[in-house]
């Protein structure tokens, strides 16, 4: 084809274009749904991404892609040059301050360059940073709030830290202060280099490092060309100038590094959960489907509309690659106008729908909208490989046609029916019905089309409805947990020194209201059972390769009769915590007597609530032996030599075994199951529960783990507000638990769902009903001649519109009637993935969306082609009997 | 006995300087069972006439009375109702459902007006239009002049006061013409039905009882 040719092609292109005003207006807007659907999510789980990432970020203290730790001047600067290095950021880390009020807080003091205090989140929102020379220091409001100073510009305020084993009291000048951000571990107080140096002269590191091996060190932020292979640009780095990272003993050429694993982090976070990329692959292909559906069927009546046209074409030379250039250059068109509207609106709505789901991804900021450009391009990819797929058909279709059929074709001779076997005549709704079938695949692309709207929303209702509170509250057996805010924590491991104190029990013991409430000691010195190899083989060959499991079965402390000596959890319940567990075998009747020596074992059961008889090796009746330890001794496994426990060296191994201790035996009166709420909360070691008396008595300890108790109903709200004020208010290290911040938490869970699936099934609800009207619309332009005789022969107009009403109405009902079916039809397989996907799904059978939609679709089969046929009307009779085709 | 009458009937398309004057005030009477040729050049005003007589647009003056009915005094739905049951239409390119067979399209008018047809009559227009073995063909399989008897038929089934042919056999060659023509002929006497027949072709209107000849929107001869 050449060039002249290929123009004349365009300008035929543009030329029919202008003639389809509707065509393209209905054209572009079902383009711009597809390309806003496709914004919608892919803004949705950028900004998910974005903010998980950001959250690591804030966990790790910085977003720098790593770091070189503990460097010398010297190799500081010899490093920094490196080309892969893109920006670094200097730091040196002066002291901590571990007094009062500081104790509870990680706080460092320290020196960062801009680069490296911005990368921290150290950016004064008031203020400045401290200038060089000065006595100014900077740091958050958390800092000047435990210090009791007020956050403006030029107070004073003093610190008394540790610098290398040195206390050091300093005063400083406030010249800026950012908020604190709860999410960041670390809070800084950050002072120029000039004072940093200066101190470190004072206690006399000088140039050089600290005793500690890390104060008055330089350390490097750097960030690299891209975020893909952090850990091994920095080792590349390392070997342009000799260093190393495998060991210290190696040689003095070792240099630490640190990567980042927000970066590494997310990205496995994404790709490990298949349930989450089938979701996505699903919607994806859902949304490419729907575009097709309109877009499809767009340019499949506009062709056949056209095919006279065509067919003239085809006569006066016209090739079928040059006609289906012809439809490809106009999708191309309409794609330019119709993706940029698209993308902007899907983004708006994306933003609009990010803060409902990351406020149900716990530790996430809200703010973290993503705008990157992968965003727009893909979604801008998506919605044109939509396009260009949705009208190849229509394209062949337009490329195949004869020049003598062309002639003629009316809308109804698609097919080829010769015969019609009715002979009692024709009833309106009849006539209706056989109009259907002139575009038989337009009538059922418009009906699939809204179906599929339809069958969403009835899925995600069926859905949502499935989510069983009473299932999910099934492990949430008391009314209100009170315990230290690390015990609920994921991440967190509860510690003895974290225990309530007995002042706060007795005022939770003498709430009114409380009927039934007991404690639950937890594990604050070291217990030990001993078990067989192969079981403890099985519980570490899980993680561990042959070579490690056997050096750890050589090594690990063994008593007489030669069982491995391993952790375990151990609790001490009250008798009300005691009578919520779930007994498997045995009974607790022993455990409530004080006297004896009994305990329950802990096995764990799956998610649907199926015990799992693996998870322990203590049966009922054994007689299991526990060692408390005191102390415990380090030696070096190779020479036999006991070590120093204050002076370990970190790069050597070492095995450490009981030294003072005491053997208890007990007898396994019971094995149980304990609700999560109750336990621990992580997985830890094998877990044993005795009554309180005797754990105390045994461990020699009594550090109240939680305190949980069930509360009359018309007190529960008092509660609710007693707790909420003393943990927020009076004991802020205090958090609680109760059974309806988990029914709340539910219920949100579950309308982000509703809200998600809502929003989808009206988007291509309104993919269908642009459909349909597309549908109606041509239906009723290309008949305005057939149906000027119809009136000419004496249909009324209200005969006419009976008729147009029943064609609308086959459409909607049919779609209503479709998903109908398909929902009943579909029911059981939805309910048995459901149901293994999420253990607290229950599935209910419903078609309610489906009947209440029902109505409205109604209305729509009937208000849509009236309201055509009414612009289509306004020219009389006589004129519309008079146009040529 | 006077079947249809116009008095005056005047259509002015357009306004001012655009305004075209279709009809300039005709005067027109036919007989039952009168077979009547309109004849004249492109654009005298024909269409317009027969579009005026059926009903099918206002006039913008005069009047058109029909089996003694002022048709334009009725609302456009009576109208509507009053056509289907007095007049029949044939046009030039024949204008059939074209979902419906044969058959329906014959019945129809009759069913639009919720009645059922009488079945020996049109037994006997589709016998002499010689329809009766493609009664369950849709129109688009049809020649172009079986599809024209067929409009005939349908024209026919509801036994109107009036038939309106405009140009029925413009699309035809001379040999089906011919037979349409003879076929619309012999229903005139059988059914004693009265049409009035636009054409521009001599030839044909010879067949009329009576030739109008009409320009530039005025009857000129009888
Ligand atoms: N709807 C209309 N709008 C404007 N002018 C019209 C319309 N219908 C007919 N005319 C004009 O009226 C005149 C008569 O037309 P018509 O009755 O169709 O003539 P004929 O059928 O004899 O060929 C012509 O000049 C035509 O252009
Ligand atoms: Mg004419």
């Amino acid at each position: 084809m050449n060039v002249a040719n290929k123009k004349y092609i365009r300008q035929l292109s543009m030329k029919s274009m202008k003639a389809a005003r509707t065509r393209n207006l209905i054209a572009i807007l079902a383009i711009a749904l597809t390309a806003l659907l496709f914004t919608s999510l892919f803004t949705v789980l950028l900004s998910i991404n974005h903010s998980v990432q950001q959250a690591n970020f804030r966990q790790t203290g910085g977003w720098a892609h790593g770091t070189f730790k503990y460097l010398t001047h010297e190799q500081f600067d010899e490093i920094k040059t490196d080309p892969l290095i893109n920006q670094y950021g200097l730091r040196r880390f002066v002291g901590t301050p571990d007094g009062v009020p500081f104790n509870k807080s990680h706080v460092e003091i320290g020196y960062s360059d801009a680069m490296q205090a911005h990368w921290m989140y150290c950016n004064p929102g008031e203020g400045r940073l401290p200038a060089e020379g000065t006595n100014e220091a900077a740091t958050d409001t958390r800092v000047l709030e435990l210090l009791g100073i007020e956050p403006v510009l030029g107070n004073k305020f003093t610190m008394t830290f540790d610098v290398d084993g040195i206390e050091i009291t300093e005063t400083f000048v406030l010249s800026g202060w950012w908020k604190y951000d709860e999410a960041i571990v670390a809070n800084h107080v950050l002072i120029p280099h000039s004072r940093a140096q200066a101190i470190f002269d004072q206690v006399g590191i000088g140039s050089g490092i600290g005793k500690d091996g890390m104060t008055g060190s330089w350390n490097m932020d750097v960030m690299l060309g891209s975020s893909l292979h952090i850990e091994q640009d920095l080792n590349e780095i390392l070997t342009n100038y000799g260093y190393q990272n495998e060991s210290r003993s190696l040689g003095d050429n070792y240099i630490q590094i640190g990567v980042n694993w927000g970066y590494t982090g997310s990205q496995l976070a994404d790709n490990i959960d298949p349930i989450t990329v089938i979701a996505i692959i699903g919607l994806l292909l859902i949304i490419v489907f729907t575009g097709y559906l309109i877009i499809y069927n767009v340019f499949q009546i506009s062709v056949s509309n056209d095919i006279r046209f065509y067919g003239l074409l085809k006569t006066i030379g016209t090739t079928g690659r040059q006609l289906r250039r012809i439809i490809r250059q106009q999708a191309l068109v309409l794609s330019i106008i119709g993706i940029p509207l698209g993308l902007l609106t899907g983004y708006w709505i994306g933003i609009k729908l990010t803060p409902v789901i990351l406020s149900r991804l716990n530790g996430v900021v809200e703010d973290a909208v993503s705008a990157s450009p992968l965003i727009f391009i893909g979604s801008a990819l998506f919605a044109l490989f939509t396009v260009m797929i949705s009208c190849r058909r229509p394209g062949r279709m337009a490329a195949r046609v004869s020049p003598i059929e062309a002639v003629r074709y009316s809308e109804g001779t698609a097919y080829n029916k010769t015969i019609r076997k009715a002979q009692s005549g024709a009833s309106l709704p009849g006539m209706a019905w056989a109009n259907l079938g002139r575009n038989r695949s337009k009538t059922a692309i418009t009906v699939a089309s809204l179906s599929l709207a339809v069958l969403l929303l009835n899925m995600t209702v069926t859905f949502t409805n499935g989510f069983d509170m009473d299932k999910y509250l099934a492990n949430v057996v008391s009314d209100f947990i009170v315990a230290d805010s690390s015990y609920f924590q994921t991440g967190n491991f509860w510690g003895g020194d974290r225990a309530l104190s007995e002042e706060v029990l007795s005022s939770l013991e003498s709430q009114s209201g409380v009927e039934a409430g007991g404690r639950v000691y937890g594990k604050s010195s070291p217990v030990e059972e001993f078990v067989t190899e192969d079981y403890y083989r099985a519980l570490y060959g899980k993680w561990n390769d042959k070579e490690a499991l056997d050096r750890a079965v050589t090594f690990t402390e063994k008593n007489e009769e030669g069982l491995l000596a391993e952790r375990v959890q151990l609790y001490g319940m009250e008798r009300y915590v005691l009578d919520k567990l779930r007994v498997l075998q045995g009974d607790l009747s022993k455990l409530h007597e004080p006297g004896g020596r009994y305990v329950a074992a802990v096995y764990s059961d799956d998610d649907y609530g199926n015990a799992k008889m693996d998870s322990h090796w203590a049966k009922l009746g054994d007689t299991v032996t526990l060692r408390y330890v005191e102390k415990y001794e380090y030696y070096d496994p190779k020479s036999g030599k006991i070590l120093d426990p204050d002076n370990i060296p970190d790069d050597q191994p070492y095995r450490h075994r009981a030294k003072n201790y005491q053997d208890i035996d007990y007898q396994v009166a019971a094995l149980i199951i304990i609700p999560h709420s109750l336990s621990y909360r992580y997985y830890g070691t094998d877990e044993f529960i005795m009554n309180d008396q005797r754990f105390i008595q045994d461990s020699g300890t009594s550090n109240i783990m939680y305190y949980a108790c069930d509360v009359s109903d018309e007190r529960t709200g008092d509660m609710e507000a007693f707790l909420y004020d003393l943990t927020n208010k009076q004991m802020p290290q205090l958090d609680y638990e109760s059974k309806s911040t988990y029914a709340a938490e539910f219920d949100s869970f579950r309308n982000m769902f509703l809200m998600l699936g809502g929003v989808l099934s009206f988007i291509i609800g309104l993919v269908g009903v642009l459909n349909f009207l597309n549908a109606i619309l041509t239906g009723i332009i290309t008949r305005r001649r057939e149906l000027a005789m119809l009136q000419s022969i004496g249909m009324t107009g209200k005969q006419l519109k009976a008729m147009l009403t029943w064609e609308g109405l086959y459409y909607a009902l049919g779609a209503v009637a479709v998903s109908l079916l398909l929902s009943i039809a579909a029911g059981p397989l939805l309910s048995n993935v459901l149901a293994s996907m999420f253990w607290f799904f229950t599935y209910r059978f419903t078609v309610l969306p489906i009947l209440s939609v029902a109505p409205i679709f109604t209305v729509l089969g009937i208000v849509v082609p009236l309201t055509v046929y009414r612009v289509v009307s306004k020219r009389s009779v006589v004129e519309r009997l008079r146009e040529t085709e | 006995m006077t079947i249809l009458q116009t008095r005056n009937l005047k259509k002015i398309y357009g306004a001012g300087e655009n305004a075209v004057h279709a009809l300039a005030g005709v005067n027109l009477q036919v007989e039952k069972g009168e077979f009547v040729a309109v004849v004249g050049t492109s654009g005298s005003g024909k269409s317009t006439l027969l579009h005026m007589l059926g009903g099918l647009d206002r006039p913008t003056n005069g009047t058109v009375t029909v089996d003694g009915k002022d048709i334009f005094s009725l609302k456009d739905e009576e109208l509507t109702i009053f056509r289907r049951r007095k007049i029949g239409f044939v046009f030039q390119n024949y204008n059939l459902v074209p979902v419906l067979n044969v058959y329906e399209n014959i019945v129809l008018p009759i069913q639009l007006d919720g009645n059922s047809p009488d079945a020996a009559y049109v037994e006997s227009i589709i016998e002499t239009l010689g329809l009766k073995s493609k009664l369950q063909n849709l129109p688009n399989n049809l020649s172009g002049g079986q599809q024209q008897r067929v409009a005939i038929a349908r024209a026919l089934a509801a036994k109107p006061a009036i038939i309106l042919a405009d140009e029925p056999t413009g699309n035809l060659d001379s040999k089906t013409s011919q037979d349409v023509l003879g076929l619309l002929k012999i229903t005139s006497q059988k059914f004693v039905q009265t049409i009035v027949m636009i054409t521009h072709n001599e030839e044909i209107a010879q067949l009329a009882d009576r030739i109008v000849r009409i320009e530039d929107g005025l009857i000129v001869a009888r």
